[in-house]
C-alpha cells in the first residue's frame, strides 16, 4: 500500500535565461511506514520534487507535467486541489520539517502555542486541556520534557531541541507522509545522531511514510529503507538502501558513495612525492609559528583556554584543529591571521608578534600567512571578475613584473588546481559553481606562495563530490610548494587522511592531541570516541546504535564539563604543543 | 589533475525552446537590466525637461521673462481669455498679469528648479557617504555620534528652519538656497550607508581584501562603495525629490530668490496675483503639470533602479 505517488512529474521554472527543467519525469512511490531518501548536490531537484506534493514550490516553478496522489484522498490529484483543501492537507497529511529550525519556529510565540497553532488550524475549537494533552503527548514523543520546554520561547532552546520541536509540531496531527529537508544540516554531528533517532522513532510509531531529503550517504545510509538519487532533475537510481550502497549502478551513485572519506578508509590522495618540497627555515631555529598562552574571551565567555604551541615550516606539514562549533576553532583561525587581538599572550610569527607590527612588517606577514575561508560565495566581489581577487594581492604584495607576468602566474595558479584557465578566467563570481571558486581561492593562496595557509573549514560549503578535489589541492600545497597548513574543520574523516597532526578541540581546550592514527583510528578521551561514534558512516554493518545510545551519548556530552585533562598521544617533528 | 565536473553546472541548463517569439523577446530585455522600461522613461521624462531648457535658450527669447514683455493675461495659442482676445503664437502659453511670457519663465524657471534639486542632493549625498562610512568602518564614539547627529536631525522639519533662515536673510542665490536644503538631506544617506557599511565589513570578499594587505581606502572605495551604488542611486533620486518638494514648497511661500525665475517663484506669483479668481489657469496650471512631469520622471528612476539592484523585483 503506498502513501504517495509521483507519476511522471516534472517541474519548470520559467527565467529571464530561459526555462530551467529543475525536475524531468520521475516516478516515484511512498509506501506506508517506509522511510525514502532523497540524495543529489544542490539544484539536483531533490527539495523541489518533495515540496510539490505539498504544493509550495517557489514561484516562479510549477509542475508542468504528471500527477501526484496522495492515496488517503482517493483518486483526486493533489495538484487539482483548491487551495483550502490543499490547506486542510498539509500539517494533517503531509508534513514539513524544515532544515533550518531556528528560522522556522516563531521566536515571540512560547513552544506550546506553536503546536496548538497547527491542532487550531485544522480541528477548529479544541478545549485547551485537551490543546495541552496534545502538545504534552507530542513533545514526549521527541524526548523532551513539556512540563519544561512547553512554556520556553525558541531562544531558549538548543539547536538540537529547536529541530526536535520542529518534529513534534510535524508528527502532532498523525500525518501520512513527513517531509524531512535536511533535518540536521545545522546540527553537529553528536546532536544530529541524536535527531534523526529521534525522527526515526516517532516516525515508526505514527506509521507514516518519511521523505528525507539529504547530501550526505552515511546519514541516508543509517536512517533510510530506500534512495534515490537524484541529478540534474532525473532519478538516475532508486532502490533499496543495501543495494544502492552494495552494488550502485550507476556511476554518478558510485562517485556520491566513494566521495565520503572514510576513517581507516583508502585514502583519497595522491601519494607524496618522493622529494617533497622544501620548506621554511631559520638559520638560529625561530618557529615558524608559535602560540604563547593564547587566551581569547569575548566578555564572560571565554572562546579559548590558554594554548600554546610551536610549528616551524622546515617540513611542510598539516595540523588539523578539529571540533563542534563553539569550540573555539575559528576563533584560533582569526588569532592566528592577526584579524583578532588575544586578550591574553601573544602570537609570534617568525618570533615576532603578530599585533605589534610596523606597516612594513604587516605586509610582509600578510604575503606569508594566507587563509582559505569556508564560504566560497561571499569570497568574491559581486563588482568585479574573479581576476580582481587573484590579481590584487599578486600586484600589491610586488610579485608581479607586469601585466603578462600577472595573467600567465594566473593561468598558471589554475591549472595547477585542475581549472581550465579559459572556462573560469574573466567571469563574474555568480557565474561560477561553489567547487570553482573554492579552488580559485586555492588558486589565489598559491600564486602568492604563503608559508603558512589558515584553511578555515574549507569545504564545508562545497558539494561532497568535489570536497575530495579540493582537499587534494590543499594537499598539493603542502606536498608541492612546501606551503604550511593549519586545517580548521568540524570532519574527522577528511582530517584523519590530510594531516599529520590532529587537536581535538572542545570548548576551548585542547581535549586530545597526535597523529591522526593514534587520535581519530584509536580515540582514547571520551569526547572524541563520541565524535566519532555519532559520525554516519555509509556503510550498512556499521551501525549507529538505538535511541537510547544517542540519549546516553548526549548525557556524556554533559558530564564532561569538568573534566578537561588533553591527552597527548604521541609526537611529531616539528609541532610541540605545550 | 582536470576534472570536467568542475566545469559542469549544478542545475540543469535553461531550455529556450517552445518559446513565442515577443516571450524570447522580453527575455532578452533581462540579460541587460540597465534597459529597464521604467528607467528609460524616467531618463526620458527629465531629459525632457533640461532639454526644454537647452533647446528653449536656442530657439526663444528667454529675455521676456520680464515685465512688460507682451500684452499682460493672454492665453494660450487658440484659446480665449476673458477679455475675449485670442492667444497668438508670439507667447504661445500665455502671458501673466504683467506680461511676462510664461514659455519663457518655464525655460529658465524649470531647469533652476531641477538645479536646486539637484545640487542639493549632490551635497547631501556626498556629506552621507562620508559620515556613514566613517561612522560604520571606524565605529566606537565616531559611531555614537554621527548615529545620534544624524537621528536628532531627522526629527527637525527642515521648512520650520528654512522659512525662518529665509525670513531673516530674505533674497538668496540658488545655490545657498540648494546647501540649505543640503542642510536637511544627508541623514537618511549617513544611516543607510552606515548599515550597509557594517554588515559589508563582515563580508568575505572584505576579509578577503583585507588578507590581500589592502589599505583601509582601498577596502572603503574599491571593494565597497562599488557594491553600494545601487543604494547611493536610490537614494540620491530619493534626495532629489525631496529637495526639489522643498525648494517649491519655500518658494510658493513667497521665500527664497527673489529675482530668478523658478517654478515654485511662478507659482506664488499666480497664487498671489489673484490668477484663481482671474481664471488665468495657465499660469498656475502649466508649471504645475512640469513639477508633476520632473516627480514622475523621478519617481520612475527610482522604481527603475530598483529593479536593477533586486532582480527579484523584475517580472517576465
Amino acid at each position: 500500500m503506498t502513501i504517495l505517488d509521483f507519476k511522471n512529474v516534472s517541474i519548470d521554472f520559467p527565467t529571464s535565461k530561459g526555462v530551467v527543467h529543475a525536475v524531468t519525469d520521475i516516478s516515484l512511490s511512498v509506501p506506508e511506514g517506509r522511510r525514502i531518501g532523497f540524495i543529489g548536490e544542490s539544484g539536483s531537484g531533490k527539495t523541489t520534487t518533495a515540496l510539490a506534493a505539498m504544493r509550495m514550490l517557489a514561484k516562479p516553478g510549477f509542475v508542468s507535467q504528471g500527477e501526484i496522489h496522495l492515496n488517503s484522498l482517493g483518486k483526486t490529484d493533489i495538484l487539482n486541489l483548491t487551495d483550502e483543501e490543499m490547506r486542510r492537507v498539509r500539517l494533517r497529511k503531509i508534513s514539513y520539517i524544515p532544515q533550518g529550525a531556528m528560522n522556522s519556529l516563531n521566536p515571540v510565540m512560547r513552544i506550546e502555542n506553536q503546536i496548538w497553532d497547527g491542532i487550531i488550524a485544522h480541528e477548529g475549537a479544541v478545549t485547551d486541556v485537551e490543546l495541552k494533552r496534545r502538545s504534552d503527548v507530542a513533545l514526549n514523543g521527541v524526548g523532551l520534557d513539556p512540563e519544561i520546554v512547553g512554556p520556553l520561547y525558541p531562544h531558549e532552546l538548543s539547536g538540537g531541541m529547536k529541530q526536535r520541536v520542529c518534529i513534534a509540531i510535524g508528527v502532532c496531527l498523525d500525518p501520512d507522509l513527513i517531509i524531512a529537508d535536511e533535518p540536521t544540516s545545522a546540527l553537529d554531528v553528536i546532536t544530529q545522531r541524536h535527531v534523526m533517532q529521534t525522527l526515526r522513532d516517532v516516525q515508526a510509531k505514527i506509521g507514516a511514510g518519511l521523505i528525507l531529503i539529504g547530501h550526505d550517504m552515511g546519514l541516508m545510509a543509517q536512517s533510510v529503507d530506500d534512495i534515490a538519487v537524484l541529478k540534474k532533475g532525473e532519478l538516475v537510481e532508486f532502490g533499496p538502501v543495501r543495494q544502492i550502497i552494495e552494488t550502485p549502478q550507476h556511476p554518478y551513485t558510485q562517485e556520491l558513495i566513494s566521495s565520503v572519506p572514510l576513517v581507516g578508509g583508502e585514502s583519497f590522495l595522491d601519494p607524496a612525492p618522493a622529494t617533497p618540497a622544501e620548506g621554511f627555515k631559520t638559520e638560529d631555529g625561530t618557529p615558524l609559528l608559535e602560540l604563547r598562552n593564547v587566551t581569547k574571551r569575548y566578555g564572560s565567555v571565554t572562546a579559548l583556554h590558554p594554548m600554546s604551541f610551536t610549528l616551524d615550516g622546515e617540513v611542510p606539514k598539516i595540523i588539523s584543529i578539529v571540533g563542534q562549533s563553539g569550540s573555539g576553532k575559528s576563533t584560533m583561525g582569526s588569532l592566528m591571521l592577526g584579524f583578532n587581538a588575544p586578550t591574553e599572550g601573544e602570537v609570534l610569527f617568525k618570533g615576532r608578534d603578530i599585533n605589534r607590527q610596523s606597516p612594513d612588517e604587516a605586509l610582509t606577514f600578510r604575503k606569508e600567512v594566507q587563509a582559505v575561508f569556508q564560504d566560497p560565495y561571499a569570497c568574491f566581489n559581486p563588482f568585479y571578475r574573479v581576476n580582481h581577487t587573484l590579481k590584487f594581492p599578486f600586484e600589491r604584495f610586488g610579485l608581479s613584473k607586469g601585466a603578462d607576468h600577472t595573467t600567465e602566474a594566473m593561468e598558471e595558479a589554475c591549472r595547477a588546481v585542475g581549472l581550465a584557465p579559459e572556462t573560469v578566467l574573466g567571469r563574474y563570481p555568480h557565474q561560477l559553481s561553489g567547487g570553482q571558486r573554492q579552488r580559485l581561492i586555492v588558486a589565489r593562496a598559491l600564486m602568492l606562495s604563503p608559508k603558512l595557509l589558515i584553511a578555515d573549514e574549507p569545504v564545508s560549503m562545497v558539494d561532497a563530490s568535489l570536497r575530495a578535489t579540493i582537499l587534494k589541492n590543499i594537499h598539493d600545497l603542502k606536498d608541492r610548494h612546501g606551503i604550511s597548513i593549519i586545517y580548521i574543520t568540524h570532519d574527522l574523516a577528511t582530517a584523519y587522511h590530510v594531516s599529520d597532526y590532529v587537536m581535538v578541540l572542545y570548548k576551548g581546550h585542547v581535549v586530545e592531541a597526535g597523529p591522526p592514527h593514534d587520535v581519530i583510528g584509536d580515540p582514547q578521551h571520551t569526547y572524541t570516541q563520541l565524535l566519532i561514534s555519532s559520525i554516519p558512516w555509509p556503510d550498512l554493518d556499521r551501525d549507529w546504535g538505538s535511541p537510547d545510545d544517542a540519549r546516553s551519548a548526549l548525557e556524556g556530552l554533559s558530564e564532561l564539563e569538568g573534566q578537561q585533562e588533553a591527552i597527548l598521544r604521541g609526537t611529531i617533528p616539528g609541532f610541540k604543543l605545550a | 589533475m582536470a576534472d570536467q565536473n568542475a566545469a559542469a553546472p549544478e542545475t540543469a541548463a535553461p531550455d529556450v525552446s517552445g518559446l513565442t517569439k515577443a516571450q524570447i523577446k522580453r527575455m532578452k530585455r533581462f540579460d541587460n537590466p540597465w534597459r529597464n522600461p521604467k528607467l528609460i522613461w524616467g531618463v526620458g521624462l527629465l531629459l525632457s525637461i533640461v532639454a526644454l531648457g537647452i533647446l528653449g535658450r536656442i530657439f526663444w527669447d528667454t529675455e521676456m521673462v520680464f515685465t512688460g514683455s507682451g500684452l499682460p493675461r493672454q492665453a494660450p495659442v487658440g484659446i480665449e481669455n476673458m477679455r475675449g482676445q485670442m492667444g497668438s503664437w508670439a507667447h504661445p502659453l500665455g502671458t501673466d498679469v504683467t506680461g511676462k511670457d510664461i514659455l519663457a519663465l518655464l525655460i529658465v524657471g524649470a531647469p533652476n528648479s531641477l538645479y536646486v534639486g539637484v545640487l542639493a542632493s549632490l551635497i547631501g549625498m556626498s556629506i552621507g557617504i562620508f559620515l556613514g562610512f566613517s561612522a560604520g568602518f571606524i565605529g566606537g564614539r565616531v559611531d555614537d555620534v554621527i548615529r545620534v547627529g544624524s537621528d536628532v536631525m531627522i526629527t527637525i522639519p527642515p521648512l520650520l528652519i528654512l522659512v525662518v533662515f529665509q525670513a531673516a536673510y530674505g533674497d538668496i542665490s540658488l545655490t545657498i538656497m540648494a546647501m540649505l536644503i543640503a542642510c536637511f538631506v544627508w541623514q537618511s544617506p549617513t544611516r543607510l550607508i552606515r548599515a550597509q557599511v557594517l554588515s559589508m565589513r563582515e563580508s568575505g570578499y572584505v576579509q578577503m581584501a583585507r588578507l590581500s594587505g589592502a589599505s583601509t581606502g582601498h577596502i572603503m572605495f574599491r571593494e565597497m562603495l562599488p557594491n553600494l551604488v545601487p543604494y547611493l542611486f536610490g537614494s540620491f533620486i530619493a534626495n532629489v525629490t525631496t529637495s526639489i518638494v522643498t525648494a517649491v514648497g519655500l518658494e510658493v511661500l513667497g521665500l527664497g530668490p527673489q529675482r530668478v525665475p523658478t517654478l515654485g517663484r511662478v507659482i506664488y506669483d499666480a497664487i498671489n496675483s489673484g490668477a484663481l479668481i482671474q481664471n488665468l489657469w495657465w499660469w498656475w496650471g502649466i508649471p504645475t503639470i512640469l513639477l508633476a512631469v520632473m516627480f514622475i520622471g523621478l519617481l520612475l528612476i527610482n522604481l527603475g533602479l530598483d529593479e536593477v539592484s533586486n532582480p527579484r523585483l523584475r517580472r517576465l
